[in-house]
C-alpha cells in the first residue's frame, strides 16, 4: 500500500498537476477567456473609421446619463405616490417651510438611545417660526387626544423639534397647507 | 405699516430698481427687464448701464422665500464712485440664513487643520540619567525609589505631557463648508461689507490710487479683492503689492476665514457669477451623497 502511494507521488503526472494548481493560484487569468481573443494586428488590417465630434446620435447617450442637478418635477393633476408640488409661498400664514432640493417636505425622525427617544424634526422654516410651532403643536396634541407635547424651537437654524414620532401627521399637515 | 412706507420710499428713491425687480421676478422675463430698465435709467451715466438680472437657471429656482438681492456695480477706473449698473444676486447664495454657528465651525476648522502643535515634554525614559537606584530599599528611613527621574521627582519625567508633532487636522463635512460660504457671503452683503465692481482694471500701478479709492468709498480698513481669473492685471498687482491690508484672491480660493479677516469684500461681476454657479450647483447636485463619506488623504 505504502509502496504504491510512493509510486504515484513520484509519477510525472502528479507533479504536473500540482504545478498547474500552483500556477492557477499565482495567475488566476489562466482559466479566463482572455487568451481566446485574437491579438492586436497592424492598423492597416482594420477598416477605416471616421472620428466625429458631437454627432446627432450623441443625444441618445446623453439621455442615458444621469442629470447633474435635480430636475424640476413635471406638473400633473395627481401623482400616484401622493406627492404634491408646493403651492403656498407663506404670505398668508407668515411662515414658510421650504422644500428640499429633492422637492420633499423636510420632516424627519431622529432616534436616539436605541430608538427610546424619538424626535420629529421640521427643518427649513423661514419667517415666523413661533407661530408655526404653535400650529404644529396643536395638530400633534389633537392627534394625541389632547395630551400635551413638548417642543423645542431653534430660530437660528430654522428647526422645530417635537417629542415623539409624528412624522406622518406633520408631513400630511404641511402638505395639506400647501408647503 | 412701516413696511409699506419703506416699500413706497424705495419706489420713490429707486424707481428703476423697483420696476426692474418686479419684471424679473417672472422667471422668463429677463429679456423684457433689460429694455425697460435701460429706458428709465438716469442720464447721469454716459455709457449704457450694465443691468444683470437674476435669470434663475432652470434647476436653480430659489429655495429662500426672499427675492433676489440687488447690488450696485461700481467702477474702478477712477477714484470717484460711479454706479456702472445693477446686479441681482441669487437669494440662496447672497440672502441665505446667517448661520453664525456654521461660520464659527468653518473658522475653527480653517485654524485647526493646518496647525501642528510643537509642544513637547520628555517621559521618564527620555530624561537623562536615573538608571540606578538612588538609595537602598531598606534601612535608610527614606521612602523607597527606583529612579531619580520618576514623575514624583523634581526634574523627573512628565506623565501624559504634550508630544510633538501633534496634528489637529480634520475635515469639516462638505455641506457645512458650502453653507459656511453662503452664510458668510450673506452676512457680508447684509452688513454692507460686500461691494461689486465691474472689473479689476485700474489706470495706474500706484498704491496711492488704491488708497484714495478705498478712503473715498469708505471701504476697509482691510480689503479683499476677488476676481474669477487667478492672473490679475499688472496694475492692480503692483498697487496692492506694497499694501498689506489690500489682498487679491481668485474666486476658487474664496474662504470663510479670509472673508472675515478682511473688513470689506470686493467681488468682480465675473467672480459673482462664478461663485453663484458653483455654490448653486453644490446645493442642487444629484450626487450629493458622494460628498458625504469619510475624508481620505489620497482623494482628489
Amino acid at each position: 500500500m505504502a509502496a504504491s502511494t510512493k509510486l504515484m507521488l513520484s509519477t510525472g503526472l502528479y507533479q504536473k498537476l500540482s504545478q498547474f494548481t500552483r500556477k492557477l493560484h499565482s495567475q488566476p487569468a489562466l482559466l479566463s477567456s482572455f487568451r481566446s481573443s485574437r491579438e492586436v494586428q497592424e492598423l492597416d488590417q482594420y477598416p477605416d473609421v471616421e472620428v466625429v465630434a458631437n454627432p446627432p446620435e450623441w443625444r441618445f447617450v446623453e439621455r442615458l446619463l444621469p442629470p447633474a442637478t435635480v430636475p424640476q418635477p413635471e406638473m400633473k393633476q395627481e401623482y400616484p405616490s401622493g406627492w404634491r408640488p408646493q403651492k403656498e409661498d407663506g404670505s398668508k400664514s407668515g411662515y414658510y417651510v421650504a422644500r428640499t432640493k429633492n422637492h420633499m417636505v423636510p420632516v424627519y425622525l431622529h432616534t436616539r438611545f436605541r430608538g427610546q427617544r424619538r424626535i420629529t424634526v421640521v427643518r427649513r422654516v423661514q419667517g415666523d417660526i413661533w407661530s408655526l410651532e404653535k400650529d404644529l403643536r396643536a395638530v400633534v396634541e389633537q392627534s394625541r387626544n389632547g395630551k400635551l407635547c413638548a417642543t423645542r424651537v431653534n430660530e437660528l437654524s430654522g428647526q422645530i423639534h417635537i417629542h415623539g414620532d409624528h412624522v406622518d401627521i406633520l408631513r400630511d399637515y404641511l402638505k395639506e397647507k400647501g408647503f | 405699516m412701516l413696511k409699506n412706507i419703506l416699500n413706497k420710499s424705495r419706489q420713490v428713491l429707486y424707481p428703476v430698481a423697483r420696476t426692474f425687480t418686479r419684471s424679473s421676478n417672472n422667471h422668463n422675463a429677463a429679456t423684457e427687464a433689460v429694455p425697460s430698465a435701460t429706458e428709465a435709467a438716469p442720464p447721469a451715466t454716459k455709457s449704457t448701464p450694465l443691468i444683470l438680472p437674476q435669470d434663475y437657471a432652470v434647476n436653480y429656482s430659489p429655495v429662500s422665500r426672499s427675492t433676489a438681492r440687488q447690488a450696485w456695480i461700481e467702477n474702478t477706473d477712477a477714484v470717484a464712485e460711479r454706479k456702472v449698473g445693477l446686479i441681482e444676486l441669487h437669494p440662496d447664495v447672497f440672502a441665505a440664513q446667517p448661520r453664525v454657528d456654521i461660520i464659527q465651525e468653518n473658522v475653527e476648522w480653517q485654524r485647526k487643520y493646518r496647525y501642528v502643535s510643537m509642544a513637547h515634554t520628555k517621559t521618564r525614559a527620555e530624561v537623562r540619567g536615573g538608571g540606578r537606584k538612588p538609595w537602598p530599599q531598606k534601612g535608610m528611613g527614606r521612602a523607597r525609589h527606583g529612579s531619580i527621574r520618576t514623575p514624583l521627582f523634581k526634574g523627573g519625567g512628565v506623565v501624559h505631557g504634550p508630544r510633538s508633532p501633534t496634528t489637529h487636522f480634520y475635515m469639516l463635512p462638505f455641506y457645512k463648508r458650502v453653507l459656511g460660504l453662503t452664510s458668510t457671503l450673506s452676512v457680508k452683503l447684509a452688513q454692507d461689507d460686500l461691494h461689486i465692481v465691474e472689473g479689476v482694471d485700474i489706470p495706474t500701478g500706484d498704491a496711492q490710487f488704491l488708497k484714495d479709492l478705498i478712503a473715498e468709498r469708505n471701504w476697509g480698513p482691510s480689503v479683499l479683492i476677488v476676481d474669477e481669473d487667478h492672473m490679475f492685471p499688472a496694475n492692480i498687482s503692483q498697487a496692492t503689492d506694497s499694501l498689506g491690508y489690500v489682498n487679491l484672491m481668485p474666486s476658487f480660493g474664496l474662504n470663510v476665514y479670509s472673508m472675515l479677516k478682511h473688513d470689506t469684500l470686493v467681488l468682480t461681476v465675473a467672480a459673482v457669477k462664478h461663485l453663484e454657479q458653483r455654490l448653486l450647483y453644490q446645493l442642487h447636485r444629484n450626487d450629493a451623497a458622494s460628498k458625504g463619506g469619510k475624508f481620505k488623504l489620497d482623494q482628489v
